[in-house]
């Protein structure tokens, strides 16, 4: 079959003629929804949401008891995802953590099946990057909703595949990306560029690159199975020049979440942006400052899929704690992205003038009907000084410590029967 | 003259001018230098000063790569020439590296890489999506004291410990090191499965490569 594109097999490259990758963009929905096992959870991708997942996929879990990192397991994965069930902030799910003491060819399969029984919300199957695991996901999210025509319509699941910087894609992605856009999931396309590493050092060229790696991605789908939903990922970092790492924060990654926004939106493709994922190794001073900039960035930015809340270390730690502070970051995010409503009764005129000079608003009956409006805080402390020094001078991290132990013994979520998912990993298990 | 050739060759590797440090070690060749007094008295020691204001933190990796890829052109030219006299230029020790297979993430294991070379040892980098049967078939061959395996991911770590398995169950892990790293892998990992040693970064792989060869 012969695409038009322009193939060196040699040098193992591709190159995509302009108006092919412009009509690939042109078939590319700018709109779709990202469906979920309970229908009021639906997340259409319209332009006016900016929607927060977990962010994905940490090795290792800060334990709750010890407060030390350990590697994590299928069970921290059931558990954090079952908090991120009871955040209403958290509108979708990836696997955040690995189920590492699993079978490691079907891992994927097995933290699916985490995230499908621990939750009713949309899940971003990240990890199944590879063709098995691929057909593992259609199965075991076919099964849920039943059956693949049933998916079809209702797509509970989406997927997307990484570059691997600079210019390329592994086979087994690109592989995995086409079997779910056959099935008609959404599938979108994520880079994560390293300035002076794998991408240059400058923003510009860092977010060109970056940019040709999406679109190569998104072109080759639309080649494939045109219309199928993608979206346009956006995780570029940069370098640690003296340790060789990420710096995973600062004002080059604020940037080039910006960058990615706007591009996204120029092409009119939904935007899923990478953010939060602080390099601070606790949640601290540089975690808050990390995260609370970038989720400005992405939020006013125009971003449609924020990922995500809960980690640290540059996402290869995840903290219970530190998803409910990210919780607590974007809801005042949100709030202050909601428009502001400017009316007779708002601007509250005539209140200003009943209760005149020296007077107050707290008996004026306009400050009941709207006071219950003003944001509250979850975590940030707000208390007097003298109680704060009697309550043992508690901080944030406190708090959510707290509340994450609430919140682990009473919520559950929405039932679903675990047996047919087990069955089918069972089945690619011994594949 | 030659001590301003010195001076010229210490200063390529400085300012990681591929070329001119390609050009001078031609010249070495013609001029009939010794060519082992040409790395000791010149290359190496723009490298030494490279790793040295590394070490303080007034230069970046990339300075360090770029001073690492002159001084590894250099040698490279010189090294024939070397062979040819009968002298042997001394090194820390031998690694194999690669990325295991199933991965094809390149740039951790390609910067461990450099600066391992860097440092004085001997490297035969092969590359990403590495069987075991091939790293460890090029450890026998070249006399490996290492074999350095990177995984980016939690899905094809366990190729480290396959790999582990593997020089255990053909009875070579006596006498060949493994050393592991990938954003992934901790010490706790490295300790499960048996390994050598672990390292977080570029700069602490070198430490430990040189600690497990009694460097």
């Amino acid at each position: 079959m012969d695409l038009g594109l322009q193939i060196d097999r040699e040098t193992q490259r591709v190159r995509f003629p302009p108006v092919m990758v412009e009509a690939a963009l042109k078939q590319a929905p700018a709109h779709f929804t990202l469906c979920a096992r309970n229908p009021k959870l639906d997340l259409p991708l319209d332009g006016r949401h900016g929607y927060l997942s977990l962010d994905g996929s940490a090795p290792n879990v800060l334990d709750l008891d010890s407060g030390e990192a350990r590697p994590s397991g299928k069970a921290d994965l059931a558990a954090a995802v079952r908090l991120a069930d009871a955040m209403p902030q958290i509108a979708f799910l990836w696997p955040t953590l690995s189920a590492g003491d699993c079978p490691a060819h079907v891992q994927p399969l097995h933290e699916l099946e985490v995230l499908l029984t621990q939750s009713s919300k949309h899940v971003q199957a990240m990890t199944a990057v590879d063709p098995l695991n691929a057909r593992g996901t259609l199965e075991m999210a076919a099964a849920v909703v039943g059956g693949r025509e049933a998916l079809r319509r209702r797509p509970i699941i989406s997927n997307f595949q990484c570059s691997v910087s600079p210019l390329a894609y592994d086979e087994g992605a690109l592989e995995a990306a086409l079997i779910f856009a056959e099935a008609g999931i959404p599938t979108g396309f994520v880079v994560m560029t390293i300035g002076c590493g794998t991408a240059p050092a400058t923003l510009a060229g860092n977010a060109a690159q970056a940019n040709a790696e999406v679109l190569a991605g998104l072109t080759l789908l639309q080649l494939f199975y045109p219309g199928t939903p993608t979206f346009y990922g956006f995780c570029p970092t940069m370098l640690e020049l003296r340790r060789g790492g990420v710096t995973c924060g600062g004002p080059e990654d604020f940037w080039l979440q910006a960058a990615g926004c706007q591009m996204a939106r120029f092409y009119g493709i939904p935007a899923s942006i990478g953010t939060f994922a602080t390099g601070a190794k606790s949640s601290d001073w540089q975690a808050g400052v990390d995260n609370g900039i970038s989720g400005a960035v992405s939020q006013f930015c125009g971003a449609d899929m924020m990922s995500g809340a809960g980690l640290l270390n540059g996402a290869r730690l995840f903290s219970f704690e530190q998803l409910l502070l990210d919780c607590e970051i974007y809801d005042i995010l949100r709030t202050l992205n909601t428009e502001v409503v400017m009316d007779a009764e708002s601007l509250a005129l005539d209140v200003i003038d009943a209760v005149g000079p020296q007077g107050h608003f707290l008996a004026a009956k306009h400050t009941r009907r709207h006071m219950r409006a003003v944001w509250q805080p979850a975590l940030m402390d707000r208390t007097p000084w003298d109680e704060w020094v009697k309550l043992g001078r508690p901080g944030a991290l406190d708090r959510a410590k707290e509340q994450v132990r609430q919140l682990l013994a009473t919520h559950q979520p929405d039932p679903l029967q675990a047996e047919r998912l087990q069955e089918i990993v069972a089945a690619y298990e011994r594949m | 003259m030659s001590q301003q050739l010195f001076e010229a060759m210490t200063q390529s590797v400085i300012e990681g001018e591929v070329e001119e440090a390609e050009r001078l070690a031609q010249l070495v060749l013609a001029e009939g230098i010794d060519p082992l007094e040409a790395i000791n008295r010149g290359f190496i020691v723009g490298l030494d000063q490279v790793g040295e204001q590394f070490g303080c933190g007034n230069l970046f990796l990339p300075d360090m790569v770029q001073a690492a890829e002159a001084m590894k052109t250099a040698v490279a030219i010189l090294e024939p020439e070397i062979a040819r006299r009968g002298v042997t230029r001394q090194i820390l020790g031998k690694i194999v590296i690669g990325t295991v297979e199933g991965d094809i993430h390149d740039i951790g294991k390609t910067l461990v890489a450099t600066m391992l070379a860097a440092s004085g040892f001997e490297v035969h980098d092969l590359g990403v999506n590495v069987p075991i049967a091939k790293l460890i078939q090029k450890a026998v061959e070249v006399e490996a004291d290492i074999i350095a395996v990177s995984a980016l991911l939690t899905t094809t770590m366990v190729k480290q410990k396959a790999l582990i398995g593997e020089l255990e169950a053909r009875d070579l892990h006596s006498r060949l090191k493994v050393m592991i790293g990938g954003a992934p892998v901790t010490p706790a990992w490295a300790e499960s499965i048996g390994a050598d040693g672990y390292s977080e970064d570029a700069i602490s792989a070198v430490a430990l490569a040189k600690r497990l060869v009694g460097a």
